[in-house]
């Protein structure tokens, strides 16, 4: 099977999550789909490592995992603070600062 | 063309002696503007005084510069007094510095002289302003930045001083803050004058990013080395800046609003310095212009259009400094349309700018004492036989005016005929339309000033017999003319009490009247201004081929003046002046029916279109040139009020933003970058 | 046998990566610090330790600029330090010493601007009874629309006022470094995946400190979470450019980019769909038009000493970053794809400019003059030449400065239990406080760029820079948005200086040592680098990047 397929689905993975972005209301699954595309792009780099025949795209996949870890531990803990203080996850609520 | 050009320019000494310390011309004013914003209401008391202090020790050491130059031989009076390196490094180099020559004394002694006069005359003038000491402090501002524009050596240099005196232009103008008028003066005021430092500051640009240098002498020197189409480009956008800074055509509508400020701002700035900003720009960069034909006739086409619309809409006003200055457009139309002769013109010019600053700062104080003893009222209709009252004023006012139509043998004759008599010079074709423009409007300007002196000191004291107020006629505040004074009583007789001013405010009328009556014999006759002014902008040249004999161009003159001042009899003068605005309907057509002049076919021939071409010109001014910058503003103001709505708050209707602007970069990219 | 030779094998230079060791060391000792002081102490000491990690480092630049040191490439290629970016390195030191004064401030609001440390607030409600918590949080302004005090739940960051106000989380100091440590591995990247970690490391903690507002929390935590979502997605777009640049090149090395893009055509679709995605997420961390949008709301509702550790820090290393990867990575492409960034330049400009007209709210206003001051930088990074770097990099320095100082000036203008951040709280300031305004004003004259500020210094050279480097249309733009945006700035003095102030109108409080210094520091800069520029403008010019 042709590398190509996997950076078409790639795309297509990191298109969904880029919708998900923009049509999600709660915060939490508007962050999961910034995951989404994270893990994407993740697809690609294994992909074109193979393409180029080096380990590096590898080895970058890892790091983007560890750094995408990190912002869930700081996403969530934002989300939760909101939730705390507005009992709602909805990023439409959060409405106060505009214009 | 250029090496000759170069032989011309002066070589630049170093300055010594008591020019060595010239930085203190400018360090006082300065020094007290600062004093007066930070000491905060503990300087409420004396900060008028040492405002004033300031300035008057900065003239007096601004005239021991000037003896100092004179004791030197002509070819030794440029001289550069460098301060320090503002920036160098690499391809930047900018030198701070002071450039005393003829041309930057002359105005230094103009600005702190006339100057410290209004700085003396506002201590009376202001003395029941709460806020006197900002206003001292502003023009202690306005008065420093104004010298680094003339002092300065390179056009950075004088860039600070332009932004200086945009600034303390802007706030002096909306100092009544508090009226809706004077902040929208000083918004329209502001946004003019950006239009032209965009030009300036392009035009710096340019010359820095061509020649890598924006001093005078290394600018000047290898100007030649520009391509004839970069120098045109560069004298443009200078023209722009002086079009903006001195309300000239097409940027002419700022000034006329902006008598809104205070009347003593209205005197030094808008009438005797700031607006000569524009004159010396051009005089200073004249090796520019020299090299560039087209430059040079488009000066003069904007001179001598503004000439005429600044005459021509003169006519139409009936508030006394509004009159007044459309006279100082027209008037600084005439000092450009001589600097943009060239080498015959240059010495014109700004004999002009010295005379007019005499009587047209003197005309201001006039204005402004008149006002002061008629309860800030300025609307001509309502005044009437004033000279009884303030007499002082009448006189010193008279000899302004007499001086400014050009009466035989007073300053504004010797300097408006050598400007007509440059102007009437070069190709037939030229010579008609330049220098009948001129001639022209010297008799409108002759027309319009004795209109405003017959309905101010003249005929029926018509405050007498007023009925409560309803709002003088304006063009541009019909709707919202608000009496300045609200207290009960307003309008009606009993609040008119005219008197005299003290002398605080009349003693620089009288300074200022001698010199509306002898500056202009002194500086013309034997060509002294020319001769001191040479080693600054090159020898004056004759005029040659003049369409008319240079030797009848004063009979001429003094003819139409007279032509002029005899139709305003006429037609105001010999009948009563109706205290309202007789109603206008509709313009321009039913506007040509008002009978306000209209009783003989004489005056039908005349006065017609007459009124009808100033009515068309006011129209114009305000429906198309503020209409432009209103619209402008309008439109930044509305598409900001729209373009705000779309920052809704929602984050997702950001994150889809921030899509849309990827999705357009990544297509424009692959479409630009694949073939 | 030692260290020396065992630090060669590995190839560090420990004396080029000093500053970036101290930083992220000191950061993680703040951690320590955190876990093992008692309370009480933690404050000052925290402050002191981050204080002098942060000078140390800038010593530790100062050091290896003077020293003639060359340019290297440190660990395995990842950072180089070279001359533009030890400027980068100190211009971002020299920011953070105003920015962390700003922050440990608590003289201007009591206990300082951040949310109140739990142990300490429950302390406090000892002292108290716990009967008489009040809250005092909810300090919404008005008009915003939503009625605050109907909001359920635990709430922090209330104080019983009769008592000392409780002491503030202490946490920010170990956030900051940490930052700040992103900011400078940011700024020195020299491949694309040190520059994505970097790009996290400077922006989680961001994020957090957005969302400490002791006051407010509502537009605090609201700002947070704005800005963190959109920060996760532009950063998710840089991750994709990396991943097609990788593609392209085969390595994320900017100067292995630069030689395939010199090499035979291979794909260009990669190469320029990888750069136009790159882009985005430097762009949005620069707030550069039409990415900007979280950047008026993040502004305003983010504590403000925060704002102005962001707005002025964040700033240099973004574009930083930009610079770097425009020079070293396309440099030789730049023909292909700078006309479709003027775009970009020109609708940050007008973008910033128009909408700052209308701005009702100082913050907001700065915000918006931020974005159409990163247009202007942005013309000195589109001009890839040593005069356009060295500008931008003059630029950036003058730039921060400013905004610190007229942020810290905002906090100092208060109302009832917060700052005053409508314009209408600024009229007649000049009247309650002649030096605030007087400053305020400077300021604001340096961002319009009057000569002899900064500013004026700045646009000069960046704009001469672009000029000669044959981008007209893009400086006639910038200069007539230039023209535009005087006048909201101007309002701002005039509203200050020619207004009667309002009877319940806003106080200025006295600062404390700390922001009075980061104050003046910030309008001392301003100043010396508008009268004399030369020494900043020669060390900004004193190298080029190394690939």
């Amino acid at each position: 099977m042709s590398p190509t397929n996997y950076l078409l689905l790639s795309a297509l993975l990191f298109s969904i999550g880029t919708v998900g972005v923009l049509v999600r209301r709660n915060a939490i699954v508007v962050f999961m789909c910034v995951e989404l595309m994270l893990n994407a792009v993740n697809l690609s780099l294994v992909t074109f490592s193979r393409i180029n025949g080096s380990l590096d795209g590898q080895v970058m996949a890892f790091f983007v995992m560890v750094v995408a870890a990190a912002e869930v531990v700081v996403g969530l803990s934002i989300i939760m603070a909101i939730f705390r203080t507005r009992r709602t996850a909805s990023v439409d609520d959060a409405n106060l600062l505009k214009y | 063309m250029s090496s000759e050009l170069l032989s011309q320019l002066p070589p630049v000494a170093p300055a010594s002696g008591a020019g060595s310390a010239a930085w203190i011309l400018v360090a006082l004013p300065a020094l007290g503007a600062a004093v007066l914003f930070l000491g905060g209401r503990r300087t409420d008391r004396w900060g008028h005084l040492l405002g004033t202090a300031t300035v008057l020790l900065s003239f007096v050491y601004g005239v021991v510069l000037f003896f100092s130059a004179l004791a030197l031989p002509g070819e030794e009076r440029v001289r550069d007094l460098p301060l320090y390196e503002w920036f160098a490094s690499g391809s930047l180099s900018v030198e701070f510095g002071l450039r005393l020559d003829p041309l930057s004394l002359t105005f230094v002694l103009l600005i702190t002289g006339v100057g410290s006069l209004i700085h003396i005359y506002s201590v009376g003038y202001m003395a029941h302003d709460e806020n006197r000491r900002k206003f001292f402090a502003m023009l202690n501002l306005f008065v420093a930045s104004m010298l680094v524009l003339v002092l300065g050596n390179g056009f950075l240099t004088l860039y600070l001083g332009w932004e200086g005196v945009g600034l303390a232009s802007y706030l002096l103008i909306g100092f009544y803050v508090q009226r809706p008028l004077a902040a929208s003066a000083a918004k329209k005021a502001f946004l003019m004058n950006r239009v032209g430092d965009v030009g300036l500051a392009l035009a710096i640009f340019i010359l820095f990013a061509q020649l890598g240098t924006t001093q005078y002498t290394e600018v000047f020197a290898r100007i030649g080395e520009l391509s004839p189409g970069a120098v045109t480009a560069v004298a443009l956008l200078l023209l722009l800046g002086a079009c903006g800074k001195s309300g000239q055509f097409p940027l002419q509508a700022w000034l006329p609003d902006a008598m809104e400020g205070p009347t003593p701002v209205s005197a030094l700035i808008h009438a005797a310095t700031m607006v000569t900003a524009g004159v010396y720009l051009v005089a200073r960069s004249h090796p520019i212009y020299d090299l560039t034909p087209t430059g040079q006739l488009v000066v003069t086409i904007v001179g001598a259009v503004t000439l005429l619309i600044g005459a021509i809409v003169g006519c139409a006003y009936d508030d006394i400094k509004k009159v007044l200055a459309y006279s100082t457009v027209s008037q600084i139309g005439y000092m450009m349309l001589a600097v943009g002769l060239g080498p015959i013109g240059y010495a014109a010019g700004l004999a002009h700018l010295l005379t007019h600053g005499f009587f047209k700062a003197g005309l201001f104080l006039g204005a402004g004492s008149v006002m002061h003893g008629m309860a800030d009222e300025t609307d001509m209709r309502r005044f009437g036989g004033l000279w009884r009252h303030m007499p002082i004023t009448f006189a010193t006012f008279t000899l302004g005016y007499l001086a400014l139509i050009g009466f035989p043998f007073l300053s504004g004759f010797y300097s408006k005929d050598l400007i007509i008599e440059a102007a009437l010079g070069g190709s037939p074709v030229r010579g008609w339309l330049l220098g009948g423009a001129a001639l022209l409007a010297a008799g409108l300007t002759s027309f319009y000033m004795t209109r405003l002196m017959l309905m101010t000191f003249f005929g029926p004291e018509r405050w007498r017999s007023l009925t409560p107020r309803s709002a003088p006629w304006d063009p541009s505040l019909e709707s919202e003319a608000a009496p300045q004074h609200p207290e009960p009583g307003h309008g009606s007789p009993e609040h008119y009490h005219p008197h005299e001013s003290p002398p605080s405010m009349t003693v620089p009328m009288i300074v200022l009247a001698i010199g509306s009556v002898g500056a202009g014999a002194f500086l013309v006759i034997g060509e002294r201004l020319g001769g001191w002014l040479e080693p600054s902008i090159g020898p004056v040249r004759e005029v040659e081929e003049a369409v008319i004999p240079t030797g009848l161009v004063p009979g001429i003159a003094s003819v139409l003046m007279l032509l002029g001042a005899g139709i305003a009899y006429l037609t105001v003068g010999r009948r009563p002046v109706p205290v309202e605005r007789p109603q206008r309907v509709s313009l321009p057509v039913r506007a040509a029916r008002a009978d306000l002049y209209a009783n003989t076919i004489n005056e039908k021939a005349i006065a017609r279109p007459g009124i009808w071409l100033s009515r068309a010109l006011v129209y114009v001014d305000n429906r198309g040139v503020d209409g432009a910058v209103n619209g402008t503003a309008a439109l930044l103001g509305g598409a900001s009020g729209r373009a705000r709505r779309t920052q809704t708050g929602f984050v997702r209707s950001y994150a889809l933003t921030m899509l849309g602007g990827s999705l357009v970069l990544v297509a424009a990219l692959l479409a630009v970058a694949l073939p | 046998m030692g260290s020396q030779s065992f630090s060669d094998a590995l190839g560090v230079d420990y004396g080029a990566l000093a500053p970036l060791l101290i930083v992220l060391g000191g950061a993680c000792v703040s951690v320590l610090l955190e876990a093992v002081l008692p309370r009480v102490r933690r404050r000052s000491v925290q402050l002191v330790f981050s204080l002098a990690v942060v000078v140390v480092a800038l010593a530790a630049v100062i050091i290896r600029a003077t020293s003639g040191a060359g340019d290297v490439v440190v660990l395995a290629g990842s950072l180089s330090v070279d001359a533009p970016g030890l400027f980068l390195w100190g211009t971002l030191l020299a920011l953070a010493v105003p920015s962390v004064l700003m922050l440990a401030d608590r003289s201007v609001e009591p206990g300082g601007v951040f949310v109140a440390d739990p142990e300490a607030l429950a302390e406090a409600q000892e002292r108290v009874g716990a009967g008489s918590l009040r809250s005092t949080s909810s300090g919404l302004p008005s008009g915003t629309g939503t009625d605050t005090h109907g909001v359920v739940g635990r709430r922090g960051g209330a104080g019983p006022e009769p008592t000392t106000p409780p002491e503030m989380h202490t946490e920010i100091f170990p956030f900051v470094l940490f930052a700040l440590g992103g900011m400078l591995a940011f700024s020195a990247a020299n491949d694309l995946l040190t520059m994505f970690v970097a790009l996290e490391v400077l922006s989680l903690p961001l994020y957090l400190l957005c969302g400490l507002a002791r006051r407010r929390r509502l537009l605090s935590q609201e700002a947070a979470v704005k800005y963190f979502l959109l920060g996760a997605f532009a950063s998710a777009f840089f991750l994709y450019g990396v991943a097609l640049l990788y593609g392209y090149a085969g390595s994320v090395r900017l100067a292995d980019i630069a030689a395939s893009a010199a090499g035979p055509l291979r794909s260009d679709a990669l190469l320029f769909a990888g750069l136009a995605l790159l882009v985005v997420g430097l762009m949005f961390k620069a707030s550069v038009g039409p990415f900007h949008t979280w950047t008026p709301d993040v502004y305003q509702g983010a504590p403000t000493p925060v704002t102005a550790f962001m707005a002025a820090c964040t700033k240099v290393a973004a574009f930083g970053a930009i610079l770097r990867v425009f020079t070293v990575a396309f440099g030789t492409t730049a023909l292909e794809w700078r006309g479709v960034l003027w775009a970009v330049a020109i609708a940050s400009m007008v973008i910033g400019t128009v909408l700052g007209i209308t701005q009702t709210d100082l913050k907001r206003m700065v915000a918006y003059s931020s974005v159409a001051h990163a247009g202007f930088i942005l013309i000195g990074c589109l001009a890839i030449t040593p005069a356009g770097l060295s500008g931008t990099l003059f630029y950036l320095l003058a730039y921060g400065f400013t905004t610190i100082a007229i942020l810290g000036l905002v906090s100092l203008v208060r109302s009832g239990d917060g700052e005053a951040g409508h314009l209408s709280g600024y009229a007649g300031l000049a009247q309650r406080s002649p030096v605030v305004a007087a400053a305020l004003s400077f300021c604001l004259l340096a961002l319009a760029g009057v000569p002899l500020t900064s500013g004026f210094t700045a646009k000069f050279a960046v704009f001469s820079a672009g000029l000669a480097d044959g981008m007209a249309p893009l400086v006639i733009v910038g200069l007539v948005c230039s023209a535009i945006a005087a006048f909201f700035y101007l309002r701002v003095i005039v509203l200050m200086y020619f207004s009667d102030p309002a009877p319940d109108g806003p106080t200025v409080s006295l600062p404390g040592p700390m922001t009075t210094v980061a104050i003046t520091l910030g309008v001392a800069v301003t100043l010396l680098l508008g009268v004399l520029p030369t020494a900043a403008l020669e060390w900004a010019g004193a190298g080029t990047f190394l690939g």
